[in-house]
């Protein structure tokens, strides 16, 4: 039916009931839709409630077997993943906020730790890495954590693309001497990958402000008291 | 390339009659796409010649290689599409594919580098958009940039040049690197970063310091990378003035450069960019802006859009020298534009003759 | 309006089982086709792996929406029909996203924007609205896993092109979608392969993406030639009409 046929008259007689029936629209429409959310809401909550659990431990497994790759197990005693201090604020980490590192124990007493530490001038943009320094200041392993570097030249940082970044175990401040800490064509120790230097260049000496890091605040680092237990639940967890 | 109307170049030839019911403009007799082709292969010579001094054999043997594979490509196509095959040859503008792309891969690049670049080019970015005069984006251009990111290490793998420790002429050293059948060189161990390279990644030298210490720098730019841009230069003007094409495309695109290099120079400290001579005489400049964006297929097609288009690609260039994620951009930068020729001939459709506004902006306003 | 249709479609079951089959996987094909979701398509068919461990959560999410849809399909009115559909996308793919990373934790790490993207997909809010909504729960539930495969279909085909031209292997990485078993899977098809990144990288998905098409396209027209030689005297009432994008 068309509006225009019927007379004004009866139009405005009708008003109040079409009024009315928009009202009622409206109020059905937004309890249907009510109801809907509520279903909707209900089936996440309950797959959440469900899988929040195994979510948990996957995290966790993921977050420590990154960390295992640097320090297997049995060069400690705790659970890595529970085992983390705080870090100011540092140049050396290139850190602008407040950090955690990790901290290995083997029989109380504090046999590594991993920094995280950010080499800011990668070929394209910031490198996240892992570094783990062991008590007597060797390093223990380094990883590249997350980076944008170009596929094919920069990224073979990745352990999965190279075995550059595994070359860095064993070394130290002094070993090799501060000269040898950059790469062979600045004069150095380090291999540079064919046809990038930026990005090895970069992670050297990443590395080596890591490792200044950990000589000037060895003190806090190597001192179990620092250490905050970020235990999950209160019983030892059994997935370690 | 094509350095042609697509109207004279894409049909085998007609008869007077049947030209004369086509519509203008008519380009008959002299310039032919095989006298144009002719006149710009001639031009590429010095800068070929160059090249070919700076940086070893290596750069002519990819000519020749990269120009029998772009024929094979043609001829092979040519007999897939029931074409005639030595007519389209014989426009010699599959042998300026081949033979740009030569000029601009490094000179010791393997063969199959080649082998990739110049198909991709010819098969995919040429014929299957429907061949000569119809493809949207420049080809060879595409080769390039499909094996720049396909293969970045090979593909940033310069050699030193003339003058600079490392610098090898041997032809047999060329010959065997490229196809290795021989006992070749190892590129990796004598391979040195281009000064623009060298210029990106510098933090640390002031300018003074940089041309002192790296041998690569030399003059206004780069050791020989200056006499090759002033090669392609010479090349350029020749054609301008045999009118193969106008001289809005390459004035855009140097006087871009120019302007964004002024602009953003940074002095002669260690954060400078590069002055603006340097970055008019470094990498592929010339080459691209003489050789690859006058291409009149893939640019814009009247005067005012292709000073339009060059700008377009001289700024785009300069964008992704200073701050992109390679060190040269001029293929990026050609191909970018070619996205926007369209809309640039829209927007810069000449007058029409005998009316007072020219057709152009959005359609039903007065 | 939707009544027609049921009746119609309780008394010949089968062969609109049939016809939504063939829509799906080939006639009317999501990515072939219709160029639905192409962002996801592209975006991680990088790899064998990836492109099931998405094909499969995309199925998934399109067969619970439908048949959900169809559940409701009487008590929506037309006014709140489509924010009713965005919230159930929306919510399965929540919990297809809650259920990888409980189970492909790794893989829902490198899929990664893409498994939250499956909302935005534009196969799925369609079946919902063109399919589900006029249809019972069967046919709903089999359209949206035609549908589905459809799409998972191609992703791996894509992601096979790509994965064997970029890296030179197939199926590298499947422990990370099918667990332990599938750790020694890796077909290794060139060995000493150099990295072709262009077809790792997305201007390479583009590119495959274009020859799926054109295949497909190809073999369109060989069969309807065929089928015009072998009828070659048909009334001209009767001949086929092509039809594209309708159920």
């Amino acid at each position: 039916m068309s509006d225009d046929q019927i007379p004004l008259k009866d139009a405005t007689q009708n008003s109040a009931s079409v009024k009315n029936a928009v009202f009622t629209s409206i109020i059905r429409n937004s309890f249907g839709l009510g109801l809907f959310a509520v279903f909707t809401v209900g089936l996440i909550s309950i797959t959440w409630i469900l899988t929040q659990e195994k979510i948990q431990t996957q995290v966790r497994a993921y977050e420590a077997r990154a960390l295992m790759e640097i320090l297997p197990q049995k060069t400690h005693d705790n659970v890595l993943v529970d085992s983390k201090t705080t870090l100011e604020p540092s140049r050396l980490l290139s850190s602008q906020t407040t950090t955690e590192a990790y901290v290995a124990l083997n029989n109380g007493e504090v046999s590594a730790v991993i920094l995280p530490v950010i080499a800011p001038d990668g070929y394209n943009g910031r490198i996240d890495l892992l570094v783990g320094i062991k008590r007597d200041g060797s390093l223990a392993g380094v990883r590249a954590v997350t980076h944008k570097e170009t596929p094919g030249l920069g990224d073979k940082i990745n352990t999965n693309v190279s075995d550059w970044i595994l070359s860095f175990a064993g070394k130290s401040l002094n070993q090799p001497t501060a000269e040898g800490w950059s790469v062979k064509k600045d004069g150095g120790d380090f291999d540079q990958f064919t046809g990038a230097t930026i990005t090895p260049r970069a992670v050297v000496a990443a590395v080596h402000r890591a490792l200044t890091y950990f000589e000037t605040h060895q003190k806090h680092l190597l001192n179990p008291r620092n250490i905050q237990q970020h235990s999950i639940s209160e019983e030892p967890s059994h997935d370690q | 390339m094509a350095l042609i109307n697509s109207r004279t170049s894409n049909k085998p030839p007609a008869s007077i009659s049947q030209r004369a019911r086509e519509t203008s403009p008519h380009t008959l007799g002299q310039n032919s796409t095989q006298r144009v082709m002719a006149l710009v292969i001639m031009a590429t010579v010095p800068a070929l010649v160059a090249q070919t001094i700076f940086f070893g054999w290596g750069t002519l043997i990819n000519v020749i290689w990269c120009s029998l594979i772009a024929m094979g490509c043609e001829a092979l196509v040519m007999t897939l599409r029931k074409r005639p095959v030595s007519f389209y040859l014989k426009d010699y503008s599959a042998l300026v594919t081949g033979l740009l792309l030569g000029l601009a891969l490094p000179p010791f690049a393997p063969f199959w580098i080649s082998l990739v670049a110049v198909s991709f080019a010819m098969i995919i970015a040429k014929h299957l958009y429907g061949g000569l005069g119809q493809n949207p984006f420049n080809p060879a251009m595409v080769g390039y940039v499909l094996v720049l990111i396909s293969f970045p290490q090979e593909m940033t793998s310069w050699l030193p040049p003339l003058g600079v420790e490392g610098y090898n002429n041997s032809l047999s050293d060329a010959l065997f690197t490229i196809f290795p059948f021989g006992q070749g060189i190892e590129v990796d161990a004598i391979s040195t970063a281009t000064v623009l390279d060298v210029m990106r990644e510098n933090k640390s030298l002031t300018m003074d310091e940089l041309w002192a210490a790296n041998p690569v720098f030399d003059g206004f730019a780069g050791r020989g990378w200056m006499w090759v841009n002033l090669a392609y230069l010479a090349g350029g003007v020749f054609l301008i003035w045999r009118k193969v094409f106008t001289w809005h495309a390459p004035v855009g695109m140097l006087a871009a450069i120019a302007v964004m290099a002024f602009l953003f120079w940074g002095g002669t400290g260690s954060d400078s960019h590069g002055s603006p001579v340097f970055h008019l005489l470094s990498g592929a400049t010339m080459l691209g802006a003489f050789f690859i964006i006058t291409d009149p297929v893939s640019g814009a097609t009247s005067n005012r859009g292709r000073l339009i288009f060059g700008a377009g690609v001289g700024i785009m260039v300069y964008v992704i020298r200073a701050w992109g994620g390679y060190p040269d951009g001029v293929a990026f930068a050609t191909l970018l534009m070619n996205m926007a020729a369209p809309t640039i001939d829209y927007y810069t459709q000449p007058r029409t003759y005998g009316h007072n506004k020219a057709n152009k902006g959005l359609p039903g306003k007065d | 309006m939707t009544n027609n249709t049921d009746t119609a479609a309780a008394t010949s079951t089968t062969a609109l089982l049939a016809k939504i089959a063939k829509d799906g996987l080939w006639k009317n094909n999501p990515a072939l086709v219709q160029l639905l979701g192409l962002c996801p398509l592209l975006g991680v068919s990088s790899s064998v792996v990836n492109a099931l461990g998405l094909g499969i959560a995309t199925m998934l999410v399109v067969m619970g929406s439908n048949i959900a849809v169809s559940l409701i399909r009487h008590q929506v009115t037309d006014a709140i029909r489509l924010p009713v559909f965005v919230m159930i996308i929306a919510s399965f793919t929540t919990c297809i996203e809650l259920l990888m990373q409980a189970y492909t934790y790794e893989l829902y790490r490198i899929l990664g924007i893409f498994i939250p993207l499956i909302v935005t997909n534009c196969i799925i809010l369609g079946r919902a609205d063109a399919f589900a909504s006029r249809n019972s729960v069967l046919p709903a539930a089999f359209d949206g896993f035609m549908m589905g495969s459809g799409f998972a279909v191609i992703l791996l085909l894509l992601g096979a092109m790509r994965e064997l031209i970029g890296q030179g292997t197939l199926f590298s990485g499947m422990d990370l979608l099918l667990g332990p078993i599938a750790a020694d899977w890796t077909i290794t098809v060139f060995p000493n392969y150099k990295q072709f990144l262009f077809a790792i990288l997305p201007p390479g998905a583009f590119v495959f993406m274009g020859f799926l098409i054109a295949i497909k396209n190809i073999i369109d027209r060989r069969m309807e030639e065929r089928n015009k030689q072998r009828q070659p005297t048909e009334p001209k009432e009767s001949r086929r009409v092509r039809v594209t994008g309708n159920i």
